[in-house]
């Protein structure tokens, strides 16, 4: 793929925008609240799509449009199953309590509603996770850099670290806000022109449905037998460890997104947040598997004529290189230059998102409850731009020891699955069942972690587990990180509910706006339908089974 | 011009205008008028300005 003036021209201004937003920011940062946690002050607008931006980092998007060329329609389900009905949940139920408490962190609610153990856990692990992301993170934007423009590794690490350390040590969570809305309108504006002129070229849906296996062009059809669907998964399991465990443990309860709907101005606008951002996340198959499916179709003999196909490495479709591929097969000069800088823009926005939520958990759930409480606030704004640094130095770190060692991403996946498919056990009674206490919430989610490494231990799938005892062999590994999130979810759930029973739960008047049953629902009168939670909310679910049916 | 730069509507719209200049000053350089890189341009352009002359409140 080679680069002209022109495509260097729309990268170079990219790269000047977010540096300059950075400093627009600066100018407003006056205090730790400010930088950390944006001072409760950023609009719907923003809010909303910056909700769904921190989620649409490139692995995401190449992740995808991957899925799209290997599974086909199915993917889908991880918008229609995986997202949209958490988001639903997390808007109604879960913000209330979020916002209400004024925690400034997730693992800060957990210490108000349980206690600091619990809170020390869940941060400890989730600023762990965050920075090691991170860095994967920006392995892959270089390891990409490097394969498909033949850019060296070292310095598309250093200028890309570099200037996501310019705009979060000037602007904080504000700045890094601005720039994922930025990245979200240069993912939807600079992918769309690649799906219309690919599906032109393919001659249209129905001759994409013509010249593709029936399988891959239906979402639920074949799901009653695992051996009939490309997934290999029956629709109990998918429902179960993707519509409920992963999915409603990732959208309620990562910090990382929920932060961006706690810096809503107010109440009703963060229970909005999730609910808006999931009008674009139903949409957003349309930009980010569509192109997979297409892809592959136009490999098929009848539209071979295209001239397009997915490279191959090491004799197999390398479905990774799927969207480069497009786009280097697609866009001419100019426009390419736009794609790129989609790819990298992602890439360094959710570099940037993971950094954010990483000093804001650092700084208000480990150094001040646990190292130096008391200080001024200038002395935590302090500490707040200092480990952005940090994290971002860790972050560089973590990139080369990935280039070092191909399986690590893979093995920081994996611990991320142990950590975060319990977590919503932890969350669900904490919220719904006043009688969960602090020891009950602490023992499950340590019991949950351990249940999914054993299942891990105990599996096979594609080659990757069983290192305890090959027992169980099962066709996907995503079959297998379904199953390995459910049990570790319904061992949290029973562990909980057990020790809680014999332990000593917290007075009432300690839990009054922490737990559903008492806390006073958020009444809101006036305002039109569609600016109401519920009937927005109602709205959307409809909309998403209507979806799953045209698809089925 | 600051309070407008505070605008992340502005700052979005003045974004997409510059790539759409970019892009048409492209095409007449290289005196090459692809359909796609032309309708891409205009959607850009009328994107960017509308989002530039929006009205929103102060946001930061």
């Amino acid at each position: 793929m080679n680069l002209h003036a022109a495509d260097y021209l729309v990268i170079l201004l990219y790269f000047v925008f977010v540096i300059a937003v950075g400093f627009i920011i600066k100018r407003k940062i006056k205090s730790s609240n400010d930088f950390l946690a944006s001072s409760r002050s950023i609009p719907l607008w923003i809010t909303s799509l910056a909700f769904i931006s921190a989620n649409l980092g490139a692995q995401e998007v190449l992740g995808m449009i991957a899925s799209g060329a290997k599974y086909g329609i199915m993917t889908v389900h991880f918008y229609w199953v995986g997202a949209i009905f958490a988001m639903v949940f997390l808007g109604v139920f879960m913000m209330p309590f979020y916002y209400g408490s004024k925690a400034r962190s997730v693992p800060e609610y957990l210490s108000l509603r349980f206690d600091e153990k619990t809170r020390g856990l869940n941060a400890i692990s989730f600023a762990v996770m965050t920075v090691f992301s991170s860095g994967i993170s920006l392995y892959a934007l270089a390891k990409l850099l490097e394969v498909i423009l033949n850019w060296d590794f070292d310095i598309s690490i250093w200028v890309a670290a570099g200037i996501v350390m310019i705009y979060t040590f000037l602007g904080g969570l504000t700045s890094a806000v601005y720039n994922e809305v930025l990245q979200f309108f240069l993912i939807v504006l600079g992918l769309s022109p690649l799906v219309v002129v690919a599906l032109h070229n393919a001659g249209g849906w129905e001759n994409v449905k013509q010249n593709l296996q029936p399988n891959l062009t239906h979402a639920w059809k074949y799901m009653g037998d695992t051996e009939s669907n490309p997934m290999g998964l029956h629709w109990m399991s998918l429902i179960f460890g993707l519509g409920f465990v992963m999915s409603f443990g990732y959208w309620c309860t990562d910090f990382l997104v929920v932060q961006r709907a706690m810096i809503a101005k107010n109440m009703r606008d963060a229970q909005r947040t999730p609910i808006i951002a999931a009008i674009p996340k139903m949409l957003m198959p349309l930009i980010v598997v569509l192109p997979g499916v297409v892809a592959i179709a136009l490999m098929q003999p009848a539209l071979q004529s295209s001239g397009y196909s997915i490279p191959s490495k090491d004799g197999q479709l390398d479905y990774t290189m799927t969207l480069p591929s497009l786009i280097a097969h697609y866009y001419p000069s100019g426009l390419l230059g736009v794609g790129i800088t989609a790819l990298i823009a992602s890439f360094m926005s959710g570099m940037a998102g993971n950094v954010t939520a990483f000093n804001a958990v650092f700084t208000y759930d480990i150094y001040q409850p646990y190292f130096v409480k008391n200080k001024s606030d200038h002395h935590y704004l302090m500490v707040g731009k200092v480990i952005t640094i940090v994290g971002i130095l860790i972050s560089i770190a973590t990139a080369y020891v990935a280039k070092g060692f191909n399986n690590i991403n893979d093995f920081l996946q994996l611990v991320f699955g142990f950590v975060n498919g319990p977590l919503f056990a932890t969350f669900l009674l904490g919220m719904f069942w006043k009688r969960t206490t602090g020891h009950g919430a602490f023992v499950g989610l340590l019991s949950g972690t351990l249940a999914a490494a054993l299942t891990h231990g105990l599996t096979v799938a594609e080659g990757k587990g069983g290192w305890i005892a090959p027992e169980f062999a099962i066709k996907s590994g995503m079959g297998q990180a379904f199953i390995v999130a459910s049990v570790s979810w319904i061992v949290n759930f029973t562990v909980t509910i057990l020790v809680s029973l014999f332990t000593k739960p917290k007075k009432e008047d300690e839990l009054r706006g922490l737990v559903y049953s008492l806390t006073e629902k958020p009444k809101y009168s006036g305002g039109k339908w569609y600016q109401r939670v519920v009937p927005l909310a109602v709205l959307l679910l409809v909309i998403t089974i209507l979806l799953n049916l045209i698809f089925f | 011009m600051y309070n407008k730069l505070t605008q992340l509507s502005f700052v979005i719209g003045l974004f997409f205008t510059i790539v759409s200049v970019i892009l048409i000053g492209n095409m007449l350089v290289k005196n090459e008028f692809t359909a796609l890189n032309l309708y891409t341009s205009i959607t850009f352009l009328v994107f960017g300005i509308g989002m530039m002359f929006i009205k929103k409140r102060k946001e930061v």
